[in-house]
């Protein structure tokens, strides 16, 4: 049963998209890259409303006071196994925001983030490359 | 006995209808990709999305009842199941066949929706709420006229018996003889799969995921076989009634795939419609059409 539903998860990726504090410049990004130019289905990535549905938490920007609890929360809302994907060099380490009076952190200092995809902001390839190496990880099983 | 079970659970119900569906909503998602310039998806897409909800953890939200939580899957894909037994699925005869067969399909087809309905005013969560709301007003908007679509090729053949039906129309295409009914029948389909322009229930830019914001991995996975398969039993029934019935394997394959070609040209080509809108379409254009036909198919008799 493991491998075939190892498979499943590699080819049927639902994501949820949420922002904790970016600049909006990332967001775009990750709008573009659902555009039909990209076409992220044919890689079975889907965006999804609700975070009961999706698979991966794609988290952009720096985590603020006020995103930090609704951060965790929505994480807490996704069903096992859940993927953290955090996008943009602000989600990764702070970026300019680092050090602001608003922000708490990046994302790895609240929640286990299973992929990283540097760039101010990515441009969609990257994040597409970005949800490749993350199948490529879930093939290997090695996101807990 | 033997017959039974494997008309139960492989051919024409359980395996043989559970492929079928998830091959035709790939087709339906490969159609409207191609329609918008896209690749689209790859064959296994929906398979494979099946069962990575299979293996997903299910979480029960807190408050709801667990016993209801869990039924409401069940017999959303029971009914859709159930109905396949009654249709010309593949081409040969239903598995089960009686007098008023037509409105027992008609029924357990419209379980989904109104469990999907039931299921999202379950829980307590707002978006559920509201697609629970809309899901219940559109179902009662399009489930008359539809059936009284469906019930035009039965009162010309003056029988609620499908076999009969089929037999007694003889592979006229009755699309040149009601085309009104016809127009309603497909219409009613896009609204029983929720399908643009009658997405409003589950909306996913507005209200999130609809009635089924709340459910994750089984549940979810059931309600979305379910759809599939009452994909292909309405392309089957509407097909049967109305594009001179099905014959054979062929004939199946080639009327079905293209009516759903016709409903994937409607839903690429439509916009979501407010729930609002929907009401007043079927109940001042639609119910009133559908009933002219009825009226026409009583005057003219057996035509
Ligand atoms: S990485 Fe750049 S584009 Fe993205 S949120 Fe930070 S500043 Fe904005």
């Amino acid at each position: 049963m493991e491998p075939i539903l190892t498979w499943a998860r590699v080819n049927s990726i639902w994501a949820v998209h949420f922002n904790s504090g970016s600049c909006n410049g990332c967001d775009i990004e990750i709008l573009s890259t659902l555009t039909p130019y990209y076409d992220v289905e044919r890689l079975g990535i889907e965006l999804r409303g609700s975070p009961r549905h999706a698979d991966v938490l794609v988290v952009t920007g720096a985590v603020t006071r006020q995103a930090r609890d609704r951060l965790l929360r929505i994480h807490a809302q996704m069903p096992d196994p859940a993927f953290v994907m955090a996008v943009g060099t602000c989600a990764i380490g702070g970026g300019v925001f680092q050090g602001c009076y608003n922000v708490v952190g990046s994302v790895s200092d609240l929640l286990p983030v299973d992929m990283a995809v540097p760039g101010c902001p990515p441009r969609p390839a990257a994040i597409i490359a970005g949800f490749a190496a993350l199948m490529e990880r879930i093939r290997k099983g090695e996101p807990a | 006995m033997l017959d039974d079970l494997f008309a139960l659970l492989v051919f024409p119900g359980g395996l043989f209808v559970v492929v079928c569906g998830l091959v035709y909503m790939w087709l339906n998602r490969k159609l409207i990709a191609r329609l918008q310039n896209r690749i689209g998806p790859r064959w296994f897409q929906p398979a494979a999305d099946t069962m990575k909800l299979l293996g997903n953890e299910e979480i029960m939200p807190a408050g709801v009842d667990p016993v209801l939580f869990h039924l409401f899957p069940l017999l959303a894909a029971a009914g859709a199941l159930t109905a396949a037994l009654y249709v010309p699925l593949g081409g040969v005869n239903p598995a089960f066949s009686f007098e008023g067969d037509l409105i027992v399909t008609i029924t357990l087809l419209g379980l989904l929706t109104l469990m999907t309905g039931l299921a999202g005013s379950l829980s307590a969560d707002r978006f559920a709420l509201v697609g629970a709301n809309r899901t219940l007003t559109q179902l009662f908007s399009y489930e008359v006229p539809f059936l009284l679509a469906l019930l035009g090729p039965a009162l010309a053949a003056g029988s609620w018996q499908l076999q009969e039906i089929l037999a007694s129309h003889g592979g006229r295409w009755l699309l040149i003889m009601q085309p009104i009914g016809f127009v309603v029948a497909i219409l009613g389909l896009l609204g029983k799969l929720e399908l643009h322009p009658f997405d409003a229930p589950e909306a996913n830019t507005e209200i999130v995921a609809g009635a089924l914001t709340e459910y994750s991995g089984r549940g979810l996975a059931l309600f979305y076989l379910s759809r599939g398969i009452e994909l292909v039993i309405g392309l089957t029934l509407v097909s049967a009634l109305y594009l001179g019935g099905i014959g054979s394997p062929l004939a199946f394959l080639a009327k079905t795939l293209g009516l759903l070609l016709g409903i994937t040209l409607i839903e690429a080509l439509m916009t979501r419609l407010r729930i609002d809108q929907t009401v007043s379409l079927w109940w001042r254009l639609m119910s009133v059409a559908v009933l002219v036909q009825l009226l026409i198919v009583v005057i003219v008799g057996r035509i």
